[in-house]
């Protein structure tokens, strides 16, 4: 039974070519995506979800309320450690405080080999090994990091300092971490085989850190929070989490500094679970290279998956009723030899599986090269191998059973339905069969092309419109750099601009703080009184000098600039004014506002510019100096205008520059960018949604036309003989096009009216998110609708066409 | 006695008017025998093969097979019950086109559940009867009209049925194929025992049966 079956599915698929060929390329686009979103989802879900009692461990996260929001930070203020471990809660079962470090090299000094910037290096003690079970290799669990100056490593990082050397062996070496922090090794413990965010590599003592501590966080206060000072706990069995929850909430309100409270500024405390580390953008990881994806995005990646699923099932159902015609004598044949609908039913279902299965091989190979072509949206650790995992193994076969029941069921029940009798007599093509069904779903699949195409013209037209507008500085031929910021020599810093300042290809060199626009951001709290009104606001510095000022063609408005680098006076953008209800730039002049209980001069006002993506608004600034100490200072970026506008000419330059870097930072990596790149890195993860809409909307558009075009095919073969009497009777190639098309035209339409107020709507709601933005113009609708207009219109003339250009007697002749 | 029709009523309503296709019909029908219907285009003869077949229902009247009342089952026994006992012939052979002679053979006998090795003897054992064992893996598009109609023929027999139902068995072929049909069906009758109801319009065909029936406008006369 079931080889008659396949014989016959097979002869079928091979009969209809172009159906088959239309189902199978509109199922395998929407599996391939499934299958590589559903790779996605699956790797992304199944980090550190080996650790035993992992649901019994958090990590213990900041958030900070403030006038102008609120704010999170994965760390924690270092005394809290302390402080639970001193409580002795009977709900902890450790507590594993941590310092995140970057050291700049570390030198086995028996080779005399050095590795540069080590990652993944962490203070701790021996209560992270007690949250975290590590399998360990060699040395002693229990006293590894009690001492100072004791290091343990992972088996990589082992094997990395101490090649060929058995790894009982290395424990009792050294390594120097630069130059000065001197360790030895005493344990070593198996990396984590599964995916993990707990991807440390190497555990300094934290003892250690008491006389060398490079992270310098370890002496800071309940004043200070720094996310390299990390805490974990791990609850016991029977822990209650609200219990500690609650303790945490407490000893936050405790250490609350109660000038800040007046203020509005609080913090609080809470446990993020392990399982939430992953996805959770708020807080991040600790590899900063690994791009992360988050719940929302995941979301909208699976709602595209099964979009692009029904709408392959659309096409099939619709192709395989239209078709039903051709296979009712088949049914009825088989009806009168005795089959039951039931196995009619499961013989199509076959059929639809078989089909789904062949779509399914393709789309693995689709996969993989989506895997590469999608590089940029996917995370690194996940390559074409997590396919053979079992788990996604099974949800393939699930999905492929699922796909079949979607897309084969209703034709199924349509197509067994048929009465024997009348499919035999050829009587009457079955009456029920209107195509009304049909109607709807092929509408359903152009509101969503519809829905598509707009949204891509929209967020096309939005990204171009941030990224062609003004932000208000200079950002043409300009690039900066960091000095290395463990280097303090600050006459170092002078030399090199000094020395870029010599350069033919450069205008103007100036050593500042961080560009007008940057991902980094300084801000302080500051009160202003107003009368007896205190206007409480948080305000971002930005530090230079009036070179800086000149450079990036920053605009003064009234006042000056601070009168040196080190005195404390102040320049504020209007937007500040704004907060602190002052019109006139003149009225500011001379006012003060004060921070940390000090007193600071406003001297001068500044035009507002944007500090950030134009999806936020501008922020209140205030430009100074660089206000601290030759050690301390913010001055730290040395920032340089090229005198060429042409970009092809400007690597000589930056070479140049690199050439000094080397002479005067040995030591480091020459990384530089141009502003122009640092705007456009703004609005990354826009134009990320933008490259995915397109390719939604072309794959969306695709598989809708495919499915137009085979019943176009269908209904022009069935009025073939209809065809040949008009053109007899002198119709026109162009009047039986149109005579063919509207039908379809007219779904296409209907789709466009019921698209265009969804489509309205939740681009509305996108819009909102932006503070500068461009309109939802009408032309974006009716360029949408035209197009789609335009494309149906094309693929349905592929047939009609030829259809209508066929020798009419030749048609009426078969008949 | 095979089968009996007693008072059968089958009409459709057409613009407010009940139209009957078949009016007070009444028929006994015993074992082995060959019964040709006769009538005008229209006059409801394929509608009554198609009652007795119980591939069509009726509106009113009773209908016994083999003493079980066909007017009282429900459609799953209903196919059960002709799926066991009755093969049909068509004029239009309603071959299938994607499967071999081979495998067209075998279809009737996948549905009644057959082992492997049983349809295997079986089918093998029609090919021999039928003589076309050198055509078993054409398909029906590369056999003539009569050879298709030979596989028809054969494949209503391969699961020995007590009846066999036959719309125009020669409608679409020449007289010479016509007489070699009807030659086998009267050999099935005479020498197998198989009951045999056929529709036709030639009288000479009607001369193989035993028995005519004449209909007019639906009514027996």
């Amino acid at each position: 039974m079931f080889r008659n079956y396949l014989k016959i599915s097979f002869r079928n698929i091979w009969k209809n070519k172009v159906f088959s060929f239309i189902n199978i390329l509109g199922l395998s686009i929407g599996l391939s995506a499934a299958f590589v979103i559903g790779a996605m989802v699956y790797y992304d879900l199944s980090f550190d979800k080996f650790h035993p009692d992992g649901e019994r461990i958090y990590r213990i996260t900041t958030s900070f309320k403030s006038p102008s929001g609120e704010f999170y930070n994965a760390g924690v203020t270092v005394p809290l450690a302390q402080e639970l471990h001193n409580m002795e809660m009977s709900e902890l079962e450790s507590v594993a405080p941590f310092f995140t470090a970057y050291p700049l090299y570390v030198e086995n000094p028996e080779t005399g080999n050095k590795f540069k910037r080590p990652d993944f290096v962490i203070y701790t003690d021996d209560s992270y090994f007690k949250t975290f079970e590590y399998e360990w290799l060699a040395g002693n669990e229990q006293k590894a990091l009690q001492a100072p100056n004791k290091v343990v490593l992972s088996e990589q990082r082992a094997k990395k300092y101490f090649p060929n050397e058995e790894l009982t062996n290395i424990i009792g070496k050294s390594i120097v971490y630069q130059d000065t922090i001197s360790t030895t090794v005493s344990g070593i413990v198996a990396n984590f085989e599964d995916r993990t965010d707990i991807v440390f590599e190497e555990f300094i003592s934290l003892k250690t850190g008491i006389t060398q501590d490079i992270t310098n966080t370890m002496e800071s206060g309940w004043d200070n929070t720094n996310s390299a000072s990390q805490l974990f706990i791990k609850l016991t069995k029977n822990g209650s989490s609200a219990d500690v929850q609650k303790t945490l909430t407490r000893i936050a309100k405790e250490h609350d500094n109660p000038e800040m409270v007046a203020e509005g500024r609080t913090n609080t405390y809470t446990m993020q679970p392990l399982a939430d580390i992953h996805l959770n953008p708020l807080y991040g990881t600790f590899d900063f290279n690994d791009s992360r994806t988050t719940i929302s995005a995941l979301n909208s990646l699976l709602l595209l998956a099964v979009i692009l699923i029904v709408l392959g099932c659309i096409n099939f159902i619709n192709l395989n009723t239209a078709q039903g015609i051709q296979r009712s004598k088949e049914i009825g044949i088989r009806k009168t030899l005795g089959s039951s609908r039931i196995q009619l039913v499961f013989q199509f279902l076959g059929e639809t599986f078989l089909l789904t299965s062949v779509a399914a091989i393709l789309s693995f190979f689709l996969s993989k090269w989506l895997l590469l072509l999608f590089s940029d949206f996917i995370p690194q650790g996940l390559t074409f191998d997590i396919f053979w995992n079992p788990w996604v193994l099974i949800g393939v076969i699930f999905l492929l059973v699922l796909v079949t029941l979607l897309s084969g069921f209703y034709p199924a029940l349509i197509l067994s339905k048929y009465k024997p009798v009348s499919v035999l007599k050829q009587q009457i093509i079955p009456n029920s069969d209107k195509g009304t069904m049909r109607k709807y779903l092929t509408i359903f699949q152009f509101v969503i092309a519809q829905v598509f195409i707009i949204s891509t013209v929209l967020v096309g037209k939005q990204l171009n419109y941030v990224m062609k507008k003004d932000m208000g500085f200079k950002t043409e031929a300009i690039a900066y750099f960091r000095t290395p910021w463990r280097d303090v020599s600050y006459d170092k810093r002078k030399r090199f601009v000094k020395e870029i300042n010599n350069l033919p290809g450069v205008t103007e060199a100036v050593l500042s703080g961080n560009p007008p626009a940057s991902f980094t951001t300084m801000s302080m709290g500051v009160t202003y009184h107003k009368g007896d009104n205190e206007v409480n606001s948080d305000i971002q510095l930005l530090y230079g000098n009036p070179e800086f000022f000149n450079l990036y063609d920053l605009k003064l408005l009234a006042g000056r600039m601070p009168l040196n680098d080190s005195i404390r006076e102040y320049v504020v953008n209007t937007s500040y004014l704004k907060v602190i209800g002052i019109s006139d730039p003149m009225d500011a002049l001379g006012k003060t506002f004060k921070a940390n209980n000090e007193d600071l001069p406003i001297v001068g006002v500044m035009e507002d510019f944007n500090q950030h993506s134009l999806k936020y608004g501008v922020s209140p600034m205030a430009f100074t100096g660089s206000s601290y100490t030759d050690k301390w200072t913010q001055f730290r970026t040395i920032h340089f205008k090229l005198s060429n506008l042409e970009r092809s000419d400007w690597s000589q330059t930056i070479g140049q520059i690199e050439a000094i870097w080397k002479d005067i930072y040995p030591d480091s990596d020459f990384e530089y960018t141009f502003m122009d790149d640092t705007v456009k890195r703004f609005y990354e993860s826009e134009r990320k949604t933008s490259i995915l809409l397109q390719w939604a909307t072309g794959l969306a558009i695709l598989i809708s036309c495919l499915g137009l075009f085979g019943l176009v095919i269908h209904t022009t073969e069935r009025r073939i003989k209809e065809i040949g009497i008009r053109k007899i009777l002198g119709a026109s190639v162009v009047q039986l096009n149109i005579l063919l098309s509207k039908e379809f035209l007219k779904l296409v339409l209907i789709a466009f009216i019921i698209a265009t107020p969804i489509a309205w709507y939740g681009l509305n709601h996108w819009l909102e998110g932006f503070t500068n933005k461009t309109g939802l113009s009408w032309w974006i609708f009716v360029l949408s609708g035209l197009s789609m207009m335009f494309i149906a219109l094309v693929i349905m003339s592929v047939k009609t066409v030829s259809s209508a250009n066929t020798d009419p007697v030749k048609n009426l002749r078969i008949e | 006695m095979l089968l009996q029709l007693k008072n059968i009523f089958k009409w459709v309503n057409s613009g407010g008017q009940r139209v009957f296709l078949l009016k007070d019909i009444n028929l006994e029908i015993n074992e082995g025998e060959f019964i040709s219907v006769m009538g005008p285009s229209g006059s409801g003869k394929s509608t009554l093969l198609n009652v007795i077949g119980m591939l069509d229902t009726f509106d009113e009247g009773e209908y016994n097979f083999l003493d079980e009342s066909v007017h009282n089952l429900k459609e799953k026994h209903r196919s059960n019950l002709y799926k066991e006992y009755i093969g049909f012939v068509f004029q239009s052979y309603h071959l299938l086109d994607d499967l071999t002679v081979q495998e067209n053979l075998e279809m009737p006998l996948l549905y009644k559940k057959f082992k492997g090795s049983e349809r295997k003897a079986m089918v093998a054992d029609m090919l021999d009867r039928f003589n076309i064992v050198g055509k078993k893996d054409l398909f029906p598009s590369q056999l003539s009209g009569g050879q298709q109609q030979l596989v028809g023929v054969a494949r209503a027999l391969i699961a020995n049925p007590k009846l066999i139902l036959a719309d125009e068995p020669t409608g679409n072929l020449n007289s010479q194929q016509s007489e070699e049909i009807m030659e086998l069906f009267k050999k099935l009758n005479e020498e197998d025992g198989v009951t045999i109801i056929q529709v036709t319009h030639s009288e000479k065909n009607a001369a193989y049966g035993s028995r005519i029936i004449n209909l007019l406008d639906g009514r027996k006369v």
